[in-house]
Parts: structure tokens; sequence; C-alpha cells
């Protein structure tokens, strides 16, 4: 084991130094360290690079492109497969591309609005409900990569198989395990080119006057004064995001997330009034995604999270409303 | 030399004159197309069509086209089984109706909502061919999670409800610190599986 990492370490170091990586680093010797090493990596680099989504018997490839600038990083994702969609994000906000349906759908930010990082703190709070293992080495697209693995402590969430690059950190493959360790969904990346990106390159795309566009926009909110609780318990899973979307001309949307740091379950509450029927129970699931839906006092609730379907509906079955005194 | 041509597409040539024949084929357009023709007729006499110019033409064209075929290795378990899932949400598939929960309505107004709760949902009349992907699942996991017995159905979930709520929810998962925008793929792929998972 030690003969294998200080191995490994070797490997990550020539090849950063083959490479003339500025990020050259000796490779982490425990799994906390890999962890922040991945997370560094995906706040520092500039990267290009092609992935294969697999999930539910399908597999699809994209194209995920990052600038690293101090005006702000630009991040743009292209799927390759089927009807084109794009998806670029900025410090404006996020955007998505569907050219078929001439779609543009805004999702701007409120100021100061961050996305949630993997803090060091967090990464404690996450090694309390995951047990972070290295494994052996192994190679993904042309690179050398240190298998890292993410294996939870009870049956509420999710494990997680990884390989991170040996030279910059740059998660490479990202394997979702189900309770019984089965692989519910798998990114893995088939080319990556770590360096310099062009401008060009995180450009908006498409010229989008003539199109439809949706936009959307959040602000924060209480939504505990207005009488909504959520007590589902679970272990490690607290909240930590709550807002109000506005969809287009919709009416607004609550929104809470819960997390344990690593897996996130949003909870969205709407109002059921001007439907024709009542809101049947159900279940629906993508990739790692499961999704839940059931009517809490006139209104709907559709439970979102990364995390087993259990989980998810034991969030969705303690959505529950008081009415404020 | 067309009557040789004949010939040779009857089997009725010597090996010497065989020899000639071949020959002319390999140089001579005018004797390939009496090859064809001859072919064609032989063909039809025994009523199999298939074999006509335009086919072998277009079956060259797509043998050209036709990228080597490396050995394809045997998928290995974890790729089975989402074909096995695969088939699951094509049986899924048929319980997807349209359902317009998320069409535009009236808005969060806890305000005016009544005072009485309405706890109890009515159970689906019909079960519906997911969710009986459904039960196991649940079944399996009532030790760890304890769940009502109730048999989750699948959600007659319309794609633009799920890209909405997919791509709501993605903005603030943590895993974005660790993938960047890998997983906001999620939101932009492809058909929900109805039912609750496996």
């Amino acid at each position: 084991m030690n003969r294998g990492v200080l191995g490994s370490a070797a490997l990550a170091f020539s090849l950063a130094c083959a490479a003339g990586s500025a990020f050259a680093q000796t490779a982490p010797q425990d799994g906390r360290a890999w962890l922040h090493k991945i997370y560094q990596a995906t706040q520092d680099l500039s990267y290009t690079g092609t992935f294969v989504y697999q999930h539910d018997g399908r597999s699809e490839t994209s194209r995920v492109t990052r600038l690293a600038s101090p005006q702000g990083d630009i991040e743009r994702l292209e799927v390759l497969d089927g009807e084109p969609r794009e998806i670029v994000r900025s410090k404006d906000g996020v955007r998505c591309y569907l050219p078929q349906s001439r779609t543009l759908k805004v999702d701007r930010h409120s100021t100061g609005r961050r996305f949630p990082a993997m803090l060091p703190a967090q990464l404690t709070e996450l090694l309390g409900y995951y047990r972070v293992r290295l494994g052996a080495t192994d190679r993904v697209a042309g690179r050398a990569c240190q298998r890292v693995s993410l294996e939870p402590n009870d049956s509420y969430r999710y494990g997680y198989e990884l390989c991170a690059d040996q030279a910059t950190g740059m998660l490479l493959r990202s394997t979702t395990l189900s309770e019984t360790k089965q692989p519910v969904e798998q990114f893995t990346f088939t080319h990556l080119e770590v360096g310099e990106v062009r401008p060009e390159a995180v450009a908006p795309p498409h010229a989008t006057q003539a199109w439809h566009i949706e936009e959307s926009s959040v602000r924060p909110a209480d939504l505990g004064a207005q009488g909504w609780r959520v007590d589902a318990d679970l272990p490690g899973f607290h909240k930590i995001v709550e807002v109000v979307r506005v969809l287009g001309a919709h009416e607004p949307v609550g929104q809470l997330v819960y997390s344990d740091g690593l897996a996130a379950v949003s909870v969205f509450i709407e109002a059921a009034e001007g439907r024709r029927d009542s809101v049947q129970r159900g279940a629906a699931s993508i990739g790692g995604i499961n999704i839940f839906v059931r009517e809490v006092e006139d209104h709907i609730v559709t439970v979102v999270g990364e995390a087993p379907a259990a989980s998810v509906r034991r969030i969705a079955d303690h959505v529950r409303y008081e009415r404020p005194k | 030399m067309k009557t040789k041509i004949s010939a040779f597409v009857d089997g009725e040539l010597e090996a010497d004159e065989l020899a000639r024949v071949i020959e002319s084929l390999g140089r001579d357009d005018a004797s390939r197309e009496a090859w064809r023709v001859y072919h064609l007729i032989s063909d039809a006499v025994r009523d199999t069509a298939l074999r006509t110019t335009e086919f072998s033409a277009r079956l060259a064209e797509k043998l050209a086209a036709e990228p080597t075929v490396l050995a394809p290795g045997r998928l290995p378990a974890e790729r089975a089984r989402w074909i096995a899932l695969s088939a699951a949400a094509s049986v899924a598939a048929v319980a997807l109706v349209g359902w317009l929960a998320f069409a535009p309505g009236p808005g969060l107004r806890p305000d005016v909502l009544p005072s009485t709760p309405l706890a109890s949902l009515p159970a689906p009349s019909s079960v519906q061919p997911a969710s009986i992907q459904a039960v196991q699942p649940v079944a399996r996991q009532a030790v760890a999670v304890p769940l009502e017995a109730a048999v989750v159905p699948a959600l007659p979930v319309s794609a633009q409800m799920a890209d909405d709520y997919l791509f709501a929810h993605q903005e603030f998962s943590p895993r974005m610190s660790l993938q960047g925008m890998v997983p906001y793929v999620r939101t932009v792929s492809g058909p929900v599986t109805q039912g609750a998972r496996q």
C-alpha cells in the first residue's frame, strides 16, 4: 500500500513535470487531501474535455470547457449527441440554450449569491458521513488517475467511486453507487486538456434575438415563517439554502435545499390552485437523481435529490404546513 | 466473348477458357456488363431478385462505409444492469401521460390556505406498470429507513417539469465543487425513468 502511494506520488510528480504544469504537486497521501485537491482543481483550472454520461441504459457524450479568469470564470457545457443543448455558466447566471426549439432559459443570480463551495469545514462534515479511501491507481482518458472511494456510513446516501487526475486533481471519472453498490450513473472523461482556453471557446454560441426567452430568478425567502416545516431528520442533511424562485410568468416556487456536504436534495413548494385534478403521489428518477411528488395542503411538493429513493421520499413525506399564529 | 461469359455463368466452361474469360472480366467493361446481365437472367429464372446490380452496388457502398469492427468485448456487469434498467424505463414509458401539474397557477399563498389539513391522499385506483418496479426497493429499505407501506406509483412527469426542477436543483448541488459543470448535463439529458429507482 505504502509503496503504491509513493509510486503514484512519484508518477504524478513525473507526469506533472513532463507536462510542465503549473499545478505540479506531489500526490496527497490521504483521502481528505485528495478531495481538497479535486475541489481546488475544479475552482482553479482552465480546461476543455469530452465526457460520457451514462445512466438508465443510456449514454451521452458532452463537451465541457472552463475558462478561469480574474474577470470571472466562465463554463460551457455542450451536449454532443442528439438534440443540441448547451449551458453556459458565468458570474451573471446560468443560460441554457435549446436551439431546436429556439428557447433560451436564463437563470439570473441575485447579487452576492455564491454557488456552494466545498470549504474545508464542509469537507470535515462530509467525512462524518462517508468513509474516504484511496484505491489503486488507474488510467482514464489517457491520464494516470488516483481512485478515491466515498463509502456512506448508512443507507441514506449514495456512495461514490472517483478517479482523479494525478497531475492536476481533475475528476476524470465519477460513479454513483446505490445502496447495493450498483452504479446508477457515471461521468467519464474520454479526453481532457488542461491549460490554456481561448475566450471564444466559452463565448455565447447563438444569436438569440428571435428566441423564446424564459427568465427565472431567485431571491432569499423564509418559508419557515410562512408555515412550512421539513422534519425529515435524515442524519447529516441540513438546510443550506432557502429561496423563492420565479420562473417566467409563473407564480413563485419555494425551494429549500438540504445537503450533507456532498449530496443535495431540493424541496420545491408551489400552490396547487388552478389545477383540474388532485395531484397524485408519484416517483421518477434520472441517473442518480430521484424525484417524489405529493400534495400538502393544496400545494404541490416536489422533492428532487441526489440521494436514494428512500431518502428523497422520506424528506417528501415530512414536508408539512402549520398555519402561522 | 458473351457466349463464353454465359457459359461461365452456367458453370459450363473448360479450365483454359475460364482463365481467358476471367481475364476479360478484369479489363473489359463490356464483358463485366455481360457478366451482370447473365447473372440477372440467371437470378430471374431462379426467382432470386436479390442479386441485382443495384443491390451489389449498394452493398459495396455500405461495406466501404462500414467502420472496421474490432471484436466487441462482453459488457461488464454494471452495463448489463443499465440495459436492464433501460428495459424497465421503456415499460415505464407506457405509463407516461401528459401531466399538467406544473402549468402556471397561483403561487405560494399559505395565508389563504384552509386550516384543516388534507393529510390523507387518495390512493391511485389503478397500478401503473412502472409501480411494480417501486414495490421491491421500498420493502428492501424498510429496515434502514422506515416508510409507509403504500406503493409509490410512477410519476406522470413531463419533460419540461423535470428539466426546470433539475435545473433549479443543480445550481445548489455541492457536487459542482468537485465536478464543475459536468453534473449539469443531467438537466438536459433525456427522459426520466418513471417509478422509484430499484
